[in-house]
C-alpha cells in the first residue's frame, strides 16, 4: 500500500548551510507523527516542505505516490496546514476569512457553505464568526486557523506548534479540538511540549541540527524526555 | 480562480481604512482640477472662439485633468499595492496561498487583476466627473473614450508594475519606497535625457500622454504590453523563488 505522505533524502537550503539535510519519513492513514527537536533544529522548515510551500533542494516529496511540485498543485488539496502564525486577514471576518480559505482551497457555494458551518460548529466558533479576526483572542484565532486547516476535509493535517503561546486552558481546549478533528485523517505535528506529543501522537522524529536524530513509537509509558535529552546517540533506533 | 482572487484582492483592499482615505482623496483632487481647468477654460474661451482656434474642453480640460490623473493614480496605487505580496509574506499569510491548490501564476494574475479592480473607483470618478462635461461643452466623444480607455490601461499595467515590485520583499513599507523610487524615475526619466537616449524609450509621459490627447500610437502599446508583461512574469518567478523553485 503506497504511503500517504512520503519525504525521502528531503535536503532543504544552500549547499554550504543547509537548513535540512537527507530526511526520510512516511504516513500512512490514520498515522499521527510528531516532529520534536530544539529550535532551529529545522521542524518548521520540514513542515512547509510537506505541506509543498516550499520546494526541496534535494530528495522529494510525494503525496498518494505523485511528487509534490508547482506541476501538480492540485494535490495540495489533500493537505490542510495550520503555520506558527495564523494565515487569517485581520480586518476581515471569522466567515469570510473561512471562506477564502475554502475557495482557495477549491471548494463552491453549498459545499462551501456546509463546510463552513461544520468547522465554525466544531471549532465552537459560530459564536463569533461576525467579529473580524483583529479582534480575536489567541486561543479563538489558534481555532480559526485550525477551521482554515480542516475546512476542506484534507487527508494530512499538518500543524506548526498549534498550542504555542496559549495558556493552560487553551492548551487543553485546543489539545481536545485536535484530537478529535484528526480522529478522520493523518496528523503531522511539530512543537516543543512534551504533552502534546504523548497526547496526540503514536510516533515521533527528533531533528536536531536540520537532520532526523532518531525516530521512536510513542506510548503512555514512553520517556519523551530522556529520548529529547539524548537524540544524537539514539539515531535510527527504536523504542 | 484568477477572478476569486481578483475579487479577493480587491475586497481585502476596500476592507482597509487605505481604500476609503485614498478614493476620499482622488475625489477632492479631481473635483478640484476639473473646476480649475473650467474655469480657465471658460476664462479664455470667448477669446479663442474669437480667434477661430480649433482648441476645445478636450484639449484644455479633459487632457490636462486626465494627465493629473495620471500623476495621482502613481501616488495612489503604490499604496494599494504594497501590501499585495510583500503584506502576506510579512503577516505569515503567504503560507495559506503557497499551501493551496493554486499556481504561481494564477496568483500573479488574480493579485494584478485585483488591484486593478481597487483603482476602478478612483479612476471612474474622475472619468464620469469630466464626461460631466460633455452636458455644458462639444467634446469630442471618440477622442475622451481613447483617453479613457487608455487612463483604464495604464491603471491594470500599474498594477503589474507595482506587483512585480511588492513581489521582491517582505515589507511593504519597503515595497512602497521601491514602488515610488521606480515609479519617478520613470515618470522624470524623459526630462532627465535627450530623446535620442538609449533608456528614453522607458520614458513613461512620452508613452501616455499621446493617447490621453487621443491619440493611439503601436509604439505605445509595444511599451505597455511589453512592461506588464515582463513584470508578470518577474513576479511568478519571484513567487518561485519563495517556493526555492527557481
Amino acid at each position: 500500500m503506497k504511503p500517504l505522505l512520503l519525504a525521502r533524502q528531503v535536503s532543504y537550503g544552500p549547499a554550504r548551510n543547509p537548513r535540512l539535510i537527507d530526511i526520510d519519513l512516511q504516513l500512512a492513514a490514520g498515522d499521527r507523527l510528531a516532529l520534536l527537536g530544539t529550535n532551529g533544529a529545522g521542524k518548521s522548515t520540514l513542515l512547509q516542505l510537506l505541506a509543498g510551500i516550499l520546494a526541496p533542494a534535494g530528495g522529494e516529496v510525494r503525496v498518494l505516490g505523485q511528487r509534490l511540485d508547482e506541476a501538480a498543485p492540485a494535490l495540495r488539496r489533500h493537505i490542510g496546514f495550520l503555520p506558527q502564525r495564523v494565515p487569517a486577514y485581520t480586518e476581515l471576518s471569522v466567515t469570510e476569512n473561512l471562506q477564502w480559505a475554502g475557495r482557495l482551497r477549491g471548494l463552491r457555494q453549498r459545499a462551501l457553505q456546509t463546510a463552513i458551518e461544520r468547522v465554525l460548529q466544531a471549532l465552537q466558533l459560530d459564536k463569533v464568526r461576525a467579529r473580524l479576526a483583529g479582534s480575536l483572542s489567541q486561543g479563538m484565532l489558534q481555532r480559526l486557523g485550525l477551521a482554515q486547516a480542516v475546512l476542506h476535509e484534507p487527508d494530512i493535517l499538518i500543524l506548526d506548534e498549534p498550542t504555542a503561546g496559549l495558556d493552560p486552558l487553551q492548551t487543553e481546549q485546543i489539545r481536545e479540538l485536535l484530537g478529535t478533528l484528526s480522529a478522520n485523517c493523518s496528523l503531522i505535528l511539530a512543537t516543543h511540549l512534551l504533552d502534546d506529543v504523548q497526547r496526540l501522537c503514536d510516533r515521533v522524529i527528533l531533528l536536531d541540527g536540520g537532520r532526523k536524530a532518531a525516530e521512536h513509537t510513542v506510548t503512555a509509558d514512553t520517556d519523551l524526555l530522556a529520548h529529547f535529552r539524548r537524540p544524537m546517540s539514539d539515531a535510527g533506533a527504536g523504542a | 480562480m484568477i477572478g476569486a482572487i481578483a475579487l479577493h484582492e480587491s475586497r481585502r483592499l476596500r476592507a482597509g481604512m487605505m481604500f476609503w482615505l485614498l478614493l476620499a482623496f482622488g475625489q477632492l483632487i479631481i473635483a478640484w482640477l476639473s473646476f480649475a481647468q473650467l474655469e480657465t477654460f471658460a476664462g479664455i474661451a470667448p477669446q479663442l472662439k474669437a480667434s477661430g482656434a480649433t482648441l476645445g474642453a478636450m484639449d484644455l480640460v479633459i487632457t490636462p485633468t486626465f494627465n493629473s490623473l495620471v500623476l495621482l493614480l502613481l501616488l495612489c496605487a503604490p499604496l494599494l499595492a504594497m501590501g499585495s505580496l510583500a503584506g502576506e509574506v510579512h503577516s505569515g499569510r503567504i503560507a495559506l496561498w503557497l499551501s493551496s491548490p493554486v499556481s504561481g501564476t494564477q496568483i500573479v494574475l488574480g493579485k494584478a487583476l485585483g488591484l486593478w479592480l481597487a483603482t476602478l473607483p478612483l479612476l471612474l470618478s474622475g472619468i464620469l466627473t469630466l464626461a460631466a462635461l460633455g452636458f455644458a461643452a462639444d467634446l469630442d466623444w471618440p477622442r475622451f473614450a481613447l483617453a479613457a480607455t487608455s487612463l483604464l490601461l495604464f491603471g491594470l499595467w500599474l498594477g503589474c508594475i507595482t506587483l512585480f515590485l511588492s513581489s521582491l520583499f517582505d515589507h511593504p513599507a519597503a515595497a512602497l519606497a521601491a514602488s515610488y523610487g521606480i515609479l519617478l524615475f520613470l515618470w522624470l526619466l524623459d526630462s532627465l535625457s535627450g530623446t535620442d537616449a538609449p533608456w528614453y524609450w522607458f520614458a513613461l509621459l512620452p508613452h501616455i500622454e499621446p493617447s490621453l490627447s487621443g491619440l493611439l500610437r503601436s509604439q505605445d502599446i509595444v511599451f505597455f504590453v511589453a512592461t506588464a508583461g515582463a513584470a508578470l512574469l518577474l513576479s511568478s518567478y519571484a513567487l518561485a523563488r519563495r517556493r526555492g523553485d527557481a
